[in-house]
């Protein structure tokens, strides 16, 4: 293992070494640094051209120049780090990095984290309806959204989510045909994702019809989409739903205990319901708040659970957690709501809550909530963008490894020994399932920070895509290897961490030494 | 047991209920946005962001800086829509008091003040001149050492102002008047664009001078300073050239108040690093053009699609893109927006190369500089400048015309006059049969000429495309030599003729000598004229607007007469706003574009 790790090491600082040489050589004849003084006609332009000239050590070759880059880089090993600047406005590459690296984070987190949920959810659900109308459809769908260009699906999202949908919260009259093509859709989706037989699919048909019907007729008689919030009621039935649905895929409705205990959590959760309102009245919230309460949630699950007790105590317990989790998200999201119209009647927002560029509003300040909405506004259509195009490559990839795991030898010993269908997949086929994803994430997240250079440009967001490219545009060379540096690091580490996860969580591969 | 479990959460459920028993009270402090100012503040999208408030030093020159330091800075005169200087006599006053030599008496008015409290006097004027004027530094500009961050390091004892001004080096030290409310400038030769020198817009002297000798009265700042610059006091002008250099260059709001002093309508109040900036109305201003918004954003966003669709949807309420057929087309198609076309500085033209031993080259025809211009004549007849015009121009634009003049801007002042006189019209109409007629006429059959232009550029592809056939047609052999790296390969004789675009920044009358003048660093064609050359070195020493104007005609006069190139257009430039909800925007060509005339700005009720 230590050798395996000390090569690993040597081949990566390699690796790092020989991509800057080429990305600085290949920068350089990239840029003209001179460009801009090219075509300008003030008196003095020759003195700033060799101004420029000496200033940027252009007249030394290529080659010195990495060296003397190199020499201010290999600094960063002994903690003083001269990634040198961008010599336009004099901002150190450092600073620009550490400001663009927070951006991208905040960018791609959420869309990541949604992208692998979804798509691996998806990909399952596909794989266990195999050669049926949904798996064909989701294929399809899939394969359209992975080859949309991220630019167009940008300005598509632009202008019917934002522009549009905003001026249709002025006048919100939903049409009647659109109810009913939601209606069913929804229905016919679920009935093709349950499957079975006629008769089941037309009841499972007929339940998401109504249930689906009943969520528009709710949108609509509430005025939800103006004045959005759950209220204690829906709380309580999105709870006790939450208790049942997560009960089912943990540890099976026959598990009483771990049932009871999940609804003792919702119940918790809708007793809190106004206790919690007061807390936000008396207490300024923040994120370090917000996220502690979460935690405890988790814990007081956990407390229930093992109260609850019998022999099986910490799966209960488990199952109890993972409830209350979701049922703590409906309270944050019901305060949320209810500060969502004075966030529309906000001078600065005017009616028009969906934004298509930017992390924020400029000048907007007005409190947790209202900024947390603010800042919902305008992650909404990039994480969109990011989610609609990365999740259907998840999909194909948890798909592809059900359907191999679902065909292996243990899969039907344990069919032939009796457990469960649930038990089957949840336990033994899921996690196994997951596996090659272990190996995929890594790189793709690396891939993600570094690559949404297009979501980054056109939705305004200064993180790294947009560093590298505002750079190259700039002719400024610093930042783009400060960008390059990071990336490739990155990149060597993911597919190191790739490596390693793949051989923990798979015991037939060994890291050879 | 069981049961004893079902009533312990029974017990907690009504607990929690009983609290619930009184609703929680609705938070007020969330209403407070609603009565904000985000009514009386309109967003204006920018390209690119703020770096420097002092936009003086060569490094901070940048329109990014100028439409901020436009809006705080006030000036004595300034150009409106239609590139006429106006002066601003609340601010300032300044008068040409003698013609031999040539003096100039600047006064700033009584009440002009920073936004500090302390009054704009003199001593702003006089640091002004000292950065512009070289005359205080003790080094020349390549014997400046730079840090890596290209801000000079200066040593011991060593002054240097990061700045140069093509008039300022031809004064002596001004006369400062007692109240110090007055400057008197004296050239040693006289000088055209005197009234483009100074103009009162610089950063305040005291607050530089306090922050680079640590000194807390701003009253005995502006004395220092005016002292230092009297005696020439390297010891003390020395930090302060150096504070000046750098001292000014931010991307968020400092902490530090005097780096950000206003004596014009605006006070900056908020600077997210590259994200936006806030400008409040500056109370303590009194003159002429004030805030007529109380708050005005400036967000930045580089990419045009994106600030067309912030417009539509209401985040940004003024823009002025970078102006394409698609861009100019998303915006017309908001509703609610007032949709203005209009040109920018930077113009196109067709440069053709004489030094190179090509088709416009003398030397190919045994030094006969009459056949060479007819071939030059043939090439420029058969150019079709107005099918580029209607073909790639006229969709932005409403109303696009030639340029037909090489050194006034259209829309100036005196175009119109130069134009009238300056031969242009020849070149009126795009006639090949003409230009083979021309061609025969000196025996010159098929020249092969290789153009260059942008590859990477659509418009310019787009000009190759309507030029090539109409060339053909006169006899020309077309070679297309379209290249990336047409920026470096400008005057390295590569090519015969090229077109690309000159930027203005202003409308001095000497602002295009360097292009014209035999040698001249923007020379890049190697045209040489004697007699052109004596005109622009008297047309940089004539104060007398009326001969400006002869020999500006007689220059343009003889670049048409020699076929030196021919100017081609203006670029279009687009601005949009929210017509519904600001209204009284009027864009101007130059620097500050859409920003020009912000007191005329009105919120629609």
């Amino acid at each position: 293992m230590l050798m395996f790790l000390a090569r690993r090491l040597m081949t990566s600082v390699l690796v790092v070494l020989v991509s800057t040489v080429v990305m600085y050589v290949l920068v350089d004849i990239a840029i003209d640094p001179l460009e801009d003084l090219r075509t300008d006609t003030r008196p003095g332009a020759e003195d700033r051209i060799a101004a420029r000239t000496a200033m940027l050590d252009l007249d030394s070759p290529v080659l010195l120049r990495y060296l003397d880059w190199l020499s201010g880089a290999s600094r960063c090993l002994i903690g003083s780090c001269d990634l040198g600047r961008d010599w336009r406005t004099g901002t150190p590459t450092t600073e620009l990095l550490s400001g663009a690296v927070t951006t991208t984070l905040q960018l791609v987190t959420v869309a990541t984290l949604l992208a692998i949920v979804l798509g691996v959810f998806v990909g399952i659900v596909s794989a266990l309806r195999q050669y049926s109308g949904f798996d064909y459809g989701l294929t399809f769908v899939s394969f359209v959204l992975y080859s949309l260009p991220t630019f167009w699906v940008a300005v598509l999202l632009k202008q019917f989510l934002a522009i549009k949908f905003n001026d249709f919260l002025a006048d919100p009259q939903i049409a009647w045909w659109f109810h009913a093509l939601v209606v069913l859709g929804t229905a016919t989706v679920v009935m093709a994702a349950v499957g079975g037989s006629a008769a089941r699919r037309l009841r499972v048909f007929g339940v998401a019809a109504l249930v689906s019907l009943a969520v528009m007729l709710y949108v609509d008689l509430t005025d939800f989409l103006v004045t959005p919030g759950l209220g204690i009621v829906l709380v309580g039935v999105l709870g006790v739903g939450m208790a049942f649905g997560i009960t089912a895929l943990s540890t099976g409705l026959s598990d009483r205990r771990s049932l009871y205990a999940s609804l003792t959590v919702a119940a918790l959760g809708v007793a809190l319901y106004y206790p919690v309102l007061y807390l936000w009245y008396y207490v300024d919230a923040s994120w370090p708040i917000v996220l502690g309460l979460g935690l405890l949630a988790v814990l007081v699950g956990l407390g229930v659970g093992l109260a609850w007790g019998g022999p099986d105590r910490w799966t209960v317990a488990r199952t109890a957690a993972l409830t209350a989790l979701p049922v703590a998200g409906l309270l944050f999201v019901d305060r949320l709501m209810s500060s969502w119209d004075n966030y529309v009647d906000h001078g600065l927002i005017r009616g028009r809550p969906i934004s298509t560029a930017s992390r924020r509003t400029p000048g907007f300040d007005s409190g947790f909530w209202l900024n947390t909405l603010d800042l919902f506004g305008h992650l909404l259509l990039p994480t969109l963008t990011l989610v609609l195009i990365s999740f259907a490559s998840y999909s194909r990839y948890s798909r592809a490894s059900t359907l191999e795991v679902l065909g292996q030898d243990y899969i039907r010993t344990a069919r032939a020994k009796g457990l469960t269908e649930r038990t089957v997949i949840m336990r033994h086929a899921f996690r196994n399932a997951l596996i090659p994803l272990a190996s995929i994430v890594p790189v793709d997240i690396i891939t993600l920070v570094g690559g949404a250079v297009i979501t980054e440009r056109i939705f305004n967001w200064r993180g790294m895509g947009w560093l590298f490219a505002n750079y190259l545009d700039q002719n400024v060379i610093d930042p783009i290897m400060g960008y390059l540096l990071v990336i490739a690091i990155l990149a060597v580490v993911a597919n190191f961490v790739a490596d390693l996860f793949y051989a923990v969580l798979d015991p037939r591969i060994r890291v050879a030494a | 047991m069981r049961l004893r479990r079902i009533a312990a959460a029974t017990t907690a459920v009504a607990l929690g209920a009983a609290l619930a028993a009184c609703a929680p009270p609705e938070d007020e402090n969330e209403n407070e946005g609603n009565s904000d100012s985000g009514a009386e503040r309109i967003t204006v999208g920018w390209n690119q962001p703020f770096f420097s408030y002092n936009d003086d030093t060569s490094n901070g020159n940048a329109t990014a800086n100028a439409i901020l330091v436009y809006l705080t800075r006030s000036t004595m005169n300034f150009y409106d829509a239609e590139q006429e200087l106006q002066t601003d006599e609340s601010f300032g006053t300044y008068e040409k008091i003698s013609d031999d030599p040539l003096t100039v008496k600047y006064t700033v008015a009584d009440d002009a003040r920073w936004s500090d409290g302390t009054p704009v006097d003199a001593a702003d004027l006089l640091l002004a001149w000292a950065a512009g004027s070289g005359k205080v530094n003790t080094i020349e500009a390549d014997q400046v050492e730079t840090d890596d961050n290209n801000v000079p390091v200066l040593g011991e004892g060593q002054v240097y102002f990061d700045s140069s001004s093509a008039g300022l080096p031809l004064t002596e030290t001004p006369e400062i008047s007692d109240d110090n409310k007055s400057m008197t400038l004296t050239y040693s030769e006289p000088f055209a664009d005197w009234e483009l020198q100074i103009d009162g817009g610089g950063v305040a002297a005291h607050a530089t001078v306090m922050n680079a000798l640590d000194i807390t009265d701003p009253m005995e700042a502006k004395q220092t300073l005016i002292d230092a610059v009297m005696a020439n006091d390297a010891t003390k002008l020395g930090p302060i050239s150096s504070f000046w250099n750098s001292g000014f260059d931010f991307k968020s709001l400092p902490e530090d108040e005097s780096l950000y002093l206003s004596s014009g309508a605006y006070v900056l109040t908020e600077m997210e690093d590259g994200q936006y900036a806030t400008l409040e109305e500056n109370p303590e201003y009194t003159g002429d053009r004030p805030a007529s918004i109380p708050t005005v954003t400036v967000q930045w966003n580089e990419d045009p699609n994106a600030q067309a669709q912030q417009l539509a949807n209401g985040e940004i309420d003024l823009v002025g893109p970078q102006a394409t057929t698609d861009i100019v087309e998303a915006l017309q198609n908001i509703d609610g927006t007032e949709v203005e076309t209009g040109v920018e500085a930077s113009y196109e033209h067709v440069d053709l190369v004489v030094d190179n031993g090509g088709p416009f080259d003398p030397a190919t025809y045994g030094g006969d500089a009459e056949t060479a211009r007819t071939v030059r004549q043939a090439f420029l007849t058969a150019y079709p400048r107005q099918d580029i015009i209607d073909r790639l121009i006229a969709p932005l634009e409403e109303g696009a015309e030639t340029r037909d003049s090489f050194i006034v801007t259209p829309g100036s002042p005196t175009y119109d006059e130069i134009v009238g006189a300056n031969g242009s019209d020849e070149y009126a109409e795009s006639d090949p049969a003409a230009a083979a007629a021309l061609l025969e006429s000196v025996g010159v059959s098929a020249p092969t000429v290789r153009i260059m232009f942008a590859a990477d550029n659509v418009r310019r592809e787009n000009q190759f495309e309507i030029i090539k056939p109409a060339l053909e047609e006169a006899g020309f052999v077309v070679e297309d030599a379209r290249n990336v790296d047409w920026g470096s390969k400008l005057g390295d004789g590569t090519y015969d003729a090229a077109f690309f675009a000159w930027q203005s920044t202003s409308t001095g009358v000497t602002e295009s000598q360097a292009t014209y003048y035999t040698g001249g660093l923007n020379n890049l064609t190697g045209y040489t004229d004697p007699a052109m050359d004596a005109l622009w070195d008297e047309l940089s020493v004539t104060t007398d607007e009326d001969r400006q104007v002869e020999l500006q005609t007689q220059i343009d006069q003889m670049l048409y007469d020699n076929a030196y190139g021919l100017p081609l257009f203006q670029f279009p430039s687009v601005a949009a706003w929210n017509s519904e909800r600001l209204e009284g925007v009027e864009p101007a060509p130059l620097s500050p574009t859409i920003f020009h005339g912000y007191w005329n700005w009105s919120l629609v009720d």
